[in-house]
This record gives structure tokens, sequence and C-alpha cells, in this order.
């Protein structure tokens, strides 16, 4: 096996660093997300590659928060757009979880499968690879080997980082890993090391058939007893690794502006509201509704898996204590 | 707190079987133990759900929103704090005080119970303060409800530090350029989710300006100019009605310092109008600073 001394862990991120933006693991303030590698300020960032996971899923990546599409200027009776920002910068999301990782698989089925592709996101994906962080040891809200999930075989990963005593198991799974590889090659050795027993998670739900079953339950008197203390705050959709609504906006002064797209989420108001004053979602019910269906059934009976990946952010960020292990649950008994 | 939660649950089913209540709002355990969370009960029967422990942190009042153009009578639990937000929403004119039926109870400080969750997920979420109290309970002016029809438990002192404005004076020393660049370094990793406004009781607007899009008043990227544009608004909207119940500053998935954007709030507006702390005191038609109008305002605008 290959692997690195954890002590040359940020040798390895600086050689990396050199020819691809790496985004990793770090507390940053009070917030934790993927960074950029080359923002890393010891004196405020923390590098958190061994703790679980981090707050901020790292879909910003290839989906991020506000992206500029194209500007435009107006010239005479015409418009003319100037630029499109498609980004092709090459970059590596180091250290990311199994359910992250599954969590891409369903953008990518989103943003590239079933007839359209959207450019900005293939601009972005194909220029990353991913090295995933095997996970032995699962935490408290962690559910994912539930939802179809394997949190020591990572999907999608070029390379597999295997934590052992001393440091990780540096595990090729693609030719894009082959080329990484090539780049710290002097920084690996070859030895056996014993990994640890996979713990498994310890929350675990029965999905199967919650999808055929929420079929018939766009009615049921569960969704307004379970919205109940929901606040439609949003905080479960922004910090899901696998939510991917967005809006496109507009930014015009005088002649000229640009377009950029933004994170939406079904939980809001303004999501649904239409012209002329309708909005067919308009109480915390129908948000609420609407973002377990789409979890749970529709994004399945698209795309053939669950839109929940069992990474657990949701339920601890809650303010309200709602939990989609629950809702699971719920439905199941229902 | 065993005593609380039993005559709250009394007098739940004894409102809801009278049928003087049609609904009633106070906590439930949650899964983990620690995550007590808001309960809505409909029956006598599911009173018996209803608990008030260490980790009944959550502003309820705030939920009345979402019965404020129903007829339903609604019943309510609420500590020094949230009693506030129910005077906030009584000034405020967005409920009528008949349809309510509220429950005090005189708070011995709670902890969060987001803290605790954070901690026990294995992630990498930085828990600021005391993880034993709250850092809301910290400042707390009022544990006991200024509004109730029922009490329980005896009177509370407050628990405030010290100087309750130490931070804001700190910041208040600093030069323009410093204060500019701290702003600038806390508000550039809002992900501007907006749940410090939907868990907000003064923030009660039917339409909130954030989501007017005939003309679009704040931009939507996560940018440092629509970033700060954001909490500026919301400063000026909160400025005299905020009612320090620290639920913005609790939910914010990134840790933003809300509160102390609040108290500077609290302080001037202090300072300049008062003596006044929002949600003291409910008195019919009483107008709270900066919610008048009057022609002959020495000053022509706002
Ligand atoms: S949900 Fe699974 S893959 Fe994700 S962090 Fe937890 S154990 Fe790891
Ligand atoms: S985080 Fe909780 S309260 Fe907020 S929108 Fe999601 S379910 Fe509702
Ligand atoms: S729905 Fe919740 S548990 Fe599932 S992937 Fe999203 S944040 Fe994770
Ligand atoms: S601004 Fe924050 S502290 Fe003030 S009333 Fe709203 S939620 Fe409570
Ligand atoms: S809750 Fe926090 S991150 Fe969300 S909008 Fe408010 S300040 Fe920003």
């Amino acid at each position: 096996m290959k692997v690195f001394k954890r002590a040359k862990l940020e040798k390895v991120l600086d050689k990396l660093s050199a020819s691809y933006e790496v985004h990793v693991p770090m507390k940053r303030g009070a917030q934790s997300g993927f960074f950029d590698y080359r923002t890393y300020n010891a004196d405020f960032d923390e590098l958190v590659l061994d703790v679980l996971n981090v707050l901020k899923p790292p879909k910003e990546a290839v989906f991020p928060q506000t992206e500029k599409m194209y500007s435009f200027k107006q010239e005479g009776q015409d418009v003319i757009i100037d630029k499109v920002y498609e980004n092709e910068d090459k970059r590596i999301v180091f250290g990311m979880r199994s359910c992250d990782l599954m969590a891409i698989s369903c953008l990518d089925d989103v943003f590239l499968t079933r007839g359209y592709v959207d450019t900005f996101y293939k601009k972005r994906r194909d220029n990353t690879i991913f090295v995933a962080n095997a996970c032995y040891s699962p935490g408290r809200q962690c559910f994912c080997d539930s939802m179809g999930v394997n949190p020591v075989e990572p999907e999608l990963a070029d390379v597999v980082l295997r934590e052992y005593n001393e440091g990780y198991v540096w595990e090729i799974k693609t030719e894009k890993g082959e080329e990484i590889t090539a780049l710290i090659a002097d920084l690996l050795e070859e030895k056996d090391v014993n990994l640890p027993e996979p713990k498994g998670c310890t929350l675990k739900v029965d999905y199967e058939g919650v999808d055929k079953k929420l079929k018939g339950m766009f009615e049921h008197p569960m969704w307004e007893r379970f919205s109940e203390p929901c606040q439609t705050c949003g905080i479960c959709t922004y910090t899901c690794p696998t939510c991917h609504c967005f809006d496109i906006q507009v930014k015009a002064w005088g002649e000229e502006g640009y377009r950029f797209r933004c994170w939406d989420s079904c939980m809001y108001r303004e999501y649904t509201q239409m012209a002329g004053g309708h909005n067919p979602r308009e109480t915390a019910k129908e948000r609420f509704r609407n973002r377990f269906l789409h979890k749970l059934e529709f994004f399945n009976e698209r795309y053939g898996k669950p839109l929940c990946t069992g990474c657990g952010r949701c339920i601890f960020v809650c303010p309200s204590g709602v939990s989609i292990v629950k809702i699971i649950e719920e439905i199941k008994g229902a | 707190m065993k005593e609380i939660t039993a005559k709250i649950q009394e007098t739940a089913a004894r409102l809801l079987t009278e049928g003087r209540v049609d609904i009633f709002i106070g906590w439930q355990k949650g899964e983990f133990g620690y995550n007590t969370k808001p309960f809505f009960a409909h029956s006598p029967e599911e009173a018996d759900k209803l608990v008030f422990d260490e980790y009944s942190i959550h502003n309820l009042s705030n939920a009345l929103l979402k019965f404020r153009d129903g007829h339903q009578k609604i019943g309510i639990v609420v500590k020094g704090c949230d009693s506030r937000g129910i005077v906030r929403l009584l000034e405020d004119n967005q409920f009528k005080r008949e349809r309510l039926y509220i429950v005090g109870v005189c708070c011995p400080g709670m902890k969060d119970p987001l803290k605790k969750m954070y901690q026990d997920s294995g992630f990498a979420v930085q828990v600021n303060g005391d993880a034993e109290l709250a850092d809301k309970c910290r400042y707390c002016i009022q544990p006991n409800p200024v509004i109730y029809d029922e009490l329980i438990g005896e009177k509370r002192e407050p628990r405030l530090p010290e100087d309750r404005f130490k931070e804001v004076k700190e910041l208040e020393t600093k030069s323009y350029d410093e204060r500019y660049q701290f702003f600038e370094q806390v508000l550039s990793t809002c992900i501007r989710c907006y749940a410090c406004r939907q868990a907000c009781v003064a923030c009660n607007c039917r339409t909130c300006i954030f989501d007017e899009t005939r003309p679009q008043w704040v931009g939507r990227e996560t940018s440092i100019s629509d970033n700060m544009m954001y909490h500026l608004v919301r400063a000026f909207h909160m400025a005299g009605r905020c009612v320090e119940c620290g639920e913005c500053e609790r939910v914010c998935p990134v840790g933003i310092p809300l509160m102390l954007i609040n108290r500077k709030l609290i302080k001037d507006v202090g300072e300049f109008f008062g003596p006044y702390e929002a949600g003291m005191e409910y008195k019919e038609g009483a107008k709270p600073p900066l919610s008048v109008y009057r022609e002959d305002d020495p000053d022509d605008f706002i």
C-alpha cells in the first residue's frame, strides 16, 4: 500500500496546491467547510481532516453558492453578451466523505443527464478531482449506510485516503488519481498497515419502499403535524450536500450588467411566488412536504436513488429539531 | 423541572378539554434526549407529551405568526424572554390578546440543544461559549414572564454579566477602519440563509423587504456588499424592537455575532430615546420609540 505519515500532510497539500486549487476541510472562525488551501492561515484556520466532517458541504466546489454566468452590454438596439464565465480552474477536493461524494453523484444526475448538460457545472466538474477520506467511525447523526452509501468505499473517488494510526493510506482509483499521485510521489512510501475495523453507523433507518409508499401520501395529515415546528429557515437545504435548487438573477447598472445564479431553497416563500401574487406553497406545510417528497420520492422516481445520502447535517442544524430519519420512520409507520 | 412539566401538562390538558384553547404550544423531548423541540398539542391526550426541561430554549412566540390570520385560540408556554416576544407581537398588532392563554415560567436559564447536537455530531463545528448555560441566558435581563395568565415557579433574579454592553463598548472605541474591517470579516461568512430572520419574532412583516423582487432592494449574491446590505437593513428594522431573545444568533449556522449588533442597537435606543427596553410591559395603545409617525417630527426623513 502507498501511505504517507501524518506529519507530511501539509507537505502533500503544499505540493498539490502548486498545480491545483485544493479544497480542504477547515475550521475557519465559527465556520467549518472546504476552503482553498492557498487561503489557509494558521492563525485563524485549523485543518480538520481527522474529524468526521465539516458543516458546509463540498458541493460548492462544483456548484458555488453564487456563480457569475455572463455579463452583457447594451449597444444601440442590441444586447451583447461580452463574457461567459465558465470556470475551468483545476481543482482537487481533498478529504471528502462518502456521503458527500454520493451527493456529487446526485448533482451529476441533475446537471449532466437526461438530455440537458449544464455547461457551467460540467466545466467545473470535469476539472475537479476527488480525494475521498474513508469513514471508519461514523458520528451520532450519520446514517449513510441506510441510504445506499458505503462509508469506507466512496463512489466517484479518484483517490481514497484511509486513516491509520500513523497517517493515511493513499489508494489510487482512477487515472486522474494517478496524475496527482505523480505530484507527491516522493512523499509516499510503500508499507503494509493495519486498517481499523469499520464501525458502521449507529443511526439506522429503513428506506426500503418509502419512495413507492409516498406516492399515495401527498394529502397525509403527517405533513401538517410534522411541519408545525418548522420555521422555514432553509438551513437544512443550504447545508445539505445534495440540495441543488438555484435561482438566476441579474445585477445591472446603466447599460451593462451580469447574470449570476445563486442557491435557492424550496423552504422559502419567494421560491414559489408567482407573478400576480399566487403562491402554491404558501405555508410551511407545503414547503416542508415538498422538501421530503423531492428527497425521498420524486428524485428516486427519476434517477433511481434518494436525494439524501445520510450525512446527518440537516438533523443537527435544524433549530426546531426536525429529523429526516424521524420523517422516514413516520412514513414507514403511516 | 419535573414539577413545571407536570403543571404545564395539567394546564394544557385542562384548557384543551374545556375548549379554552384549540392548540397548546410547548416543548417535547427529542430523539437524542437533549434535542428538546417545539410541540403543538391539539388534544388533551397529547398534553402528556409536553415537557419543560433545561433545553426548552426556543422562543415559541415566533410560532404564533403561523396562526395570525386564523381564529384558533392558542395556549403557549413562555419564559421571560419569550414573553417579551409576545409583547412585541401585541404592540405590532400581529395578534389579539384574547386569542391567547399564556402560561409563564420563571426561567432558571437554558442550555442550547443546537450546541449539544453539534458537539455530539462529530463534525468540526466550533462550539463557542458555555455549553452549560446558553449565551443568550448569560445576558438575560428578564427571566420572569412580563405577561401571563398563569405563572409557574418563583420569581428569579436577572442573570446579567457585570457589564451587559462590554463587547459593544470595546467595539465603539475602535477606529472607523478597524470597525469596518471587523464587520467585513464577520459578515463575509454569512451564507444568507435568512434563518436569523425566520427565527425572529420581531421579523413579522408579511412581505419582507428581502423577498421583494419588484424592485429587488437587496441583491442575492453572497458578496460582502450584499451581505452588509442585508445586515444593515435588518439592524435598522430591529432598532427599538429587538427583545433580546437571542434566537437569531443561536440558529445562525455559521456563528455570526448577531447579538453584538442587537446590543449596540439596544444601547443606542436606550441612550437616545430611553431609558427603554423593548417588550418589557404591555400597555394597550403604548407606542415604543421609533414606531411613531408625527407630521411635526423635527427630522424630515426617517
Ligand atoms: S454519513 Fe457516512 S460517509 Fe458521511 S460522514 Fe457519516 S459515516 Fe462518513
Ligand atoms: S432547518 Fe428545520 S426549521 Fe429550518 S427549514 Fe429546515 S426543517 Fe424547517
Ligand atoms: S437531507 Fe439531510 S441527511 Fe440527507 S443528505 Fe441532506 S443534509 Fe444530509
Ligand atoms: S433580533 Fe434576534 S434577539 Fe432580537 S428579537 Fe429577533 S431573534 Fe430575538
Ligand atoms: S442565520 Fe447567519 S448565515 Fe443565515 S442569514 Fe442570518 S447571519 Fe447569515
